[in-house]
């Protein structure tokens, strides 16, 4: 019977081409235009850690003093990211900022590049599962004692030795030479949740550096720096020494067992800190939040995206109430033939059956030209608006959403008119003519 | 002749066709007016003036790597290097490049003592030197520029001097000169900085922060390894620069890397791409929306045509007009486009009101839901005039046939 | 076969209340040919629904083929539409869009018959109607007579036990209504029951039994084949051929 209502359908499709175009139209654009806002929506707020998402935290210090600022701040300061380190409750932890470095390479023909840079701890790759080729992460000695080692990505160790197997080669940074000890494969998490500072769909730093060099090798701060009070910062070890916030602080609790546990330890730490002065506000206190609270805690999905969002989904339900009527229109028009199809012993729900398959088909043939719409329009914003590339892949679950979410429309908008044609009088219709 | 009664009473009793239309008039309303309120309110944010020759000035970073290198006489030489090239007709060191969105900011103090400390408000910082004015183009109002021997290389703590934007000595000073006024930072007495001179405008790095057009010009060159520099020149010897400019700091020390070359007219465009993805994304729905309403029209009214033809025609033989039957399409279009209107509006002001306290988007103007009315009679009138003219040709021989 | 005892239909507006029928009794035997006739408005159409189950009424007991009609759901209306009746209409009905085969293929279709079965009915019933060779011809490229033979090919592919026929002539010159009124005879000896609803006198006079609407009631003649004609009823029955 399906086949025979979906053959019916397609009659009737071609027999009002301009009503029918209108109203896949309609209902194609509305799906575009949800399509693309939902995708970006979807892309946005994706949860890069994946199952890790709740082992893995972020650590901040309500720490300034009162009447500075009001909330805690999503960085600490350095002397707090030193003292965090001491604590053995983690299964792993790492301190980090973002800075440059001029890279060469042992070849006078390369010509310098500026690259951004990630100053971490080695538990970095663990705690982030970033993947390596070749070679591993610096041993745990020099977390403590500092040593010239660097960690890079594929691209680099394509672009500085033109691949392989590097492990052992020296980099220079800074003219610095660096022992190359791992070279990892592409690893972008989008977003780059460990570090939103300069945009959270911004690129991940390639060449890695020990945490441990900070202070020997002075290296710049390129995020963001918070002073919440005036200090006179002439050097790199002033620097070190204030209350400026530009460390970010990760550590991995796989058990709640360890979080409570961590949590103790923070709250230990902050009393000490209270107790020596240094902490002055009475409400000082350590907050974790894992993946999720912490990309909704720095608004990592844009308001603008949620509003869209929302104006296209009403926008879908106008084309609705467009489909709606026009469906009415159409389904009334054929009044007289349901009745002939009713006498002739179709019953209630076979009618209504038929209909339903119809708009069903409408709503899939508007789901699939909604689909390319909403494919263009990625297309077109991402080339004119430089959409990070991630946001503006269509992401595979959309050809499943796309036309699902077109069908249940269409089909709700189909049912009101789909029950006026089934439990019309047929024999209203049968004598007229 | 409007006919409105008879239309009323044919509108009641076929309910589903015009309540439908209604509904759809009314989310049209609510969703457009609030759509072309948020699109004002980013295309005006967008159009505000910085106050810079945008597309003459671009900015470029040094970053010397050489361990031997000291930064302050390094910094001036490359200074001295860039303003000596073919076509540059001013430069300076910036601690920031306006619409980067990135840069300093700080908050100055102002007062007599520690008691009557007053905190001015967060403030967007150039440190530079006397050609800062130049270099972006600036209009100054009050007091003067920078003497070049009043300029200071090295850190922050060598501030001296400031010029401030109207906007800010507005907000700090109400209708007091600024020029003369001493600010602090932090405690009154640390480190006095003495405003020289007010300029018209000049817009900071954030354009989303309130900060925005309170910038602050500081006598001071910071130079480090890390430098950036701001330059004016011919728009069409930009591209010339960004060739020469890194060739010449390279003869005279290849340890550095020179990099980024983007006009502040680039910068801009970075900026404001949200607010403009927005806009486009929001007008492309307001336009789709609008056509898709009149065309569900147009086909409503079609489909009416088509089930009264009978009826046209008997009124036709009866002696109506063709611009009776017309005006009959017509008037019946307008009772459901200011009923859905009215509905509309009041619906698009709830959903503003929403929007305003979820997203903290500025409160909807009642303006916008008015216009969007109006707007959409005059486009659902065309909607229905040609249709309702096809109508207006049926013969009234229609009447007299059966069939 | 049929038997409606004290029907009544009554269609109410916001102003008035319209016995469309009252108190109607009717036995139609299995074989029978039954004429309905009866002036504008006497009921004669809403006779037809109830019978055809397109309706349902107000008060009495309707059996069909030995089922109670009364209350049943309209998946079962529908099924018994389906299986035992055939309708055959005034203005023929054909859906305009399916080509003649599509048509009659339409009632078997909804009864649920294999694509095999529907092609031997369809073939069938063309042949009897004898516009086999026509089957892929849309409605519209045939003349009325024609149409209405696909109509009745339709109404018996799905071999019904009785047909109901709304005026089948009424849009048919003199010619083709003869040849359309041989065939229902045909089905009629072949075991069919029809009740035929009609205007002209002639036609009604050619069934075995006559019944005529005045007023939402029956009066019931009984007209046997022999000839024999009742001077009241041929009167009654030329006063409505008039009307």
């Amino acid at each position: 019977m399906f086949f025979y209502y979906l053959d019916l359908a397609w009659r009737s499709i071609k027999k009002t081409p301009f009503l029918s175009l209108l109203m896949v139209l309609a209902i194609s654009i509305g799906i575009g235009i949800t399509i693309t806002t939902l995708n970006v929506y979807k892309m946005a707020s994706i949860n890069p850690a994946g199952e890790r998402s709740s082992q893995l935290f972020a650590v901040r210090l309500l720490s300034q003093d009162n009447d500075t600022w009001d909330e805690i701040t999503p960085q600490i300061t350095y002397q707090d990211a030193f003292n965090l380190r001491k604590s053995a409750v983690p299964v792993r932890q790492t301190a980090m900022f973002r800075t440059g470095l001029a890279v060469q390479t042992e070849d006078i023909n390369f010509a310098p590049i500026l690259e951004s840079v990630r100053v971490i701890d080695s538990d970095f790759f663990g705690l982030f599962d970033v993947p390596f080729i070749y070679g591993s992460p610096w041993e745990k000695q020099v977390d403590d004692e500092g040593g010239y080692k660097v960690v890079i990505s594929e691209d680099i160790n394509q672009k500085a030795f033109g691949g392989g197997d590097s492990v052992g080669k020296t980099l220079l940074l800074n003219r610095k030479p660096y022992q190359v000890v791992g070279v990892t494969a592409q690893w972008n998490p989008s977003p780059k949740y460990y570090d939103v500072n300069n945009g959270a769909f911004n690129n991940s730093e390639q060449i890695f550096v020990p945490f441990s060099l900070a202070p020997i090798e002075e290296f710049e701060s390129w995020g963001n720096n918070n002073s919440w009070r005036h200090e006179d910062i002439r050097t790199y070890s002033d620097k070190l020494a204030s209350e400026m916030h530009w460390n970010q602080y990760w550590v991995e609790l796989d058990t709640p067992a360890k979080q409570q546990e961590y949590l103790q330890w923070l709250t230990a730490y902050v009393e000490q800190q209270q107790l020596i002065g240094r902490f002055k506000r009475p409400d000082a206190h350590g907050e974790i939040s894992d993946v999720s609270q912490w990309l909704s805690e720095n608004n990592v999905v844009p308001e603008d995206n949620k509003v869209l969002v929302g104006l296209s989904v009403l926008f879908l339900v106008v084309c609705l109430v467009n489909m709606l009527g026009l469906l009415l229109a159409k389904f009334l028009k054929r009044a007289p033939e349901v009745g002939v199809r009713r006498a002739i012993g179709a019953s209630r729900l076979q009618i209504f059956s038929q209909h339903i398959v119809e708009v069903g088909l409408i709503g899939l043939c508007g789901g699939a030209l909604g689909l390319l719409w909403a494919w263009a329009a990625l297309y077109f914003l991402s080339s004119k608006f430089e959409l990070e590339k991630s946001l503006a892949q269509l992401d595979q679950s959309m050809w499943v959403i796309a036309p699902v979410i077109a069908v249940s429309a269409a089909i709700i908008a189909g049912i009101y008119p789909a029950w006026r044609i089934c439990s019309t009088n047929p024999s209203v219709y049968l004598k007229s003519q | 002749m409007l006919q409105i009664k008879p239309i009323m009473s044919m509108l009641m009793r076929n309910k589903s066709g015009p309540l439908l239309l209604l509904v759809q008039i009314i989310l049209s309303v609510a969703i457009v007016a609030n759509a072309s309120f948020i699109i004002t309110e980013r295309v005006g944010l967008m159009s505000r003036d910085s106050g810079i020759t945008e597309s003459e000035v671009f900015d470029l970073d040094i970053y010397n790597f050489d361990d031997g290198m000291e930064p302050i006489s390094q910094t001036k030489r490359d200074i001295e290097i860039i303003r000596n090239l073919d076509g540059v007709k001013a430069a300076t060191l910036s601690s920031m490049t306006p619409l980067s969105g990135g840069g300093w900011s700080s908050n100055f103090s102002y007062g007599t003592s520690k008691e009557d400390r007053v905190d001015a408000t967060n403030a967007p910082l150039y440190y530079g030197d006397e050609q800062m004015i130049s270099t972006l183009d600036l209009k100054l109002i009050e007091g003067r520029n920078f003497y070049p021997d009043e300029v200071a290389t090295g850190g922050p703590e060598l501030a001296s001097l400031l010029i401030v934007s109207q906007a800010y000595a507005t907000e700090t000073f109400g209708d007091e000169s600024a020029v003369g006024k001493v600010m602090y930072r932090g405690e009154i007495g640390n480190q006095p900085m003495k405003i020289v001179g007010v300029v018209e405008r000049l817009q900071g790095a954030w354009v989303d922060n309130n900060n925005l057009e309170r910038g602050i010009i500081i006598n001071v060159e910071l130079a480090a390894a890390f430098n950036r520099v701001l330059v004016r020149a011919d728009e069409d010897a930009i591209a010339g620069l960004k060739e020469a400019i890194p060739a010449a700091l390279h003869r005279e020390n290849p340890n550095r890397v020179v990099r980024g070359f983007k006009t502040i007219s680039e910068h801009r465009t970075g900026i404001y791409r949200n607010h403009e993805l927005m806009a486009t994304v929001l007008s492309m729905m307001v336009v789709l929306l609008l056509l898709i309403t009149s065309l569900g029209l147009a086909g409503m009214v079609m489909f009416n045509i088509e089930r009264r033809t009978k009826q046209i025609g008997t009124r036709r033989a009866l002696g109506a007009k063709k611009r009776d039957i017309v005006s009959f399409f017509l008037v019946e279009n307008y009772l459901i486009c200011l009923t859905g209107g009215v509905l509309g509006a009041l619906i698009a002001v709830q959903l503003g009101q929403q929007l305003m306290t979820l997203y903290s988007l500025p409160k909807l103007e009642l303006i916008y839901p008015i216009v969007t009315v109006v707007g959409l009679l005059v486009l659902t009138t065309i909607a229905v005039i040609f249709p309702a003219q096809k109508a207006a040709k049926i013969s009234p021989a229609t009447a007299t046939r059966s069939v | 076969m049929l038997s409606m005892k004290n029907i009544s239909k009554v269609f109410k507006t916001d102003l008035v209340e319209t016995h469309a029928l009252r108190d109607f009794n009717l036995e139609v035997n299995e074989g029978e040919f039954v004429a309905v006739t009866g002036p504008s408005g006497s009921g004669k159409t809403t006779f037809l629904n109830i019978a055809g189950l397109l309706e349902g009424f107000t008060h009495g007991d309707y059996f069909l083929d030995g089922v109670n009609i009364s209350n049943l759901s309209d998946n079962k209306s529908a099924a018994i539409r389906n299986e035992k009746i055939g309708f055959i209409f005034q203005g023929f009905n054909l859906i305009s869009d399916l080509n003649l085969a599509e048509n009659v293929e339409v009632p078997l279709r909804y009864r649920g018959f294999s694509a095999k079965e529907r092609k031997v009915r369809v073939e069938r019933a063309l042949e009897q109607v004898g516009l086999a060779a026509r089957m892929k011809h849309l409605p519209t490229q045939l003349s009325g007579g024609q149409q209405q033979r696909v109509a009745i090919a339709r109404a018996l592919a799905g071999e019904p036990r009785f047909l109901l026929a709304d005026e089948p002539t009424g849009n048919l010159d003199s010619l083709m209504a003869r040849q359309v009124m041989e065939l229902l005879e045909d089905i009629n000896k072949a075991g069919t029951t029809i009740i035929m609803v009609t205007h002209d006198a002639d036609l009604a006079r050619r069934a075995q039994r006559n019944i005529q609407i005045v007023d939402g009631q029956v009066c019931d003649f009984t007209m046997y084949q022999s000839g024999q004609t009742d001077q009241k009823a041929q009167s009654i029955a030329d006063a409505a051929s008039v009307a």
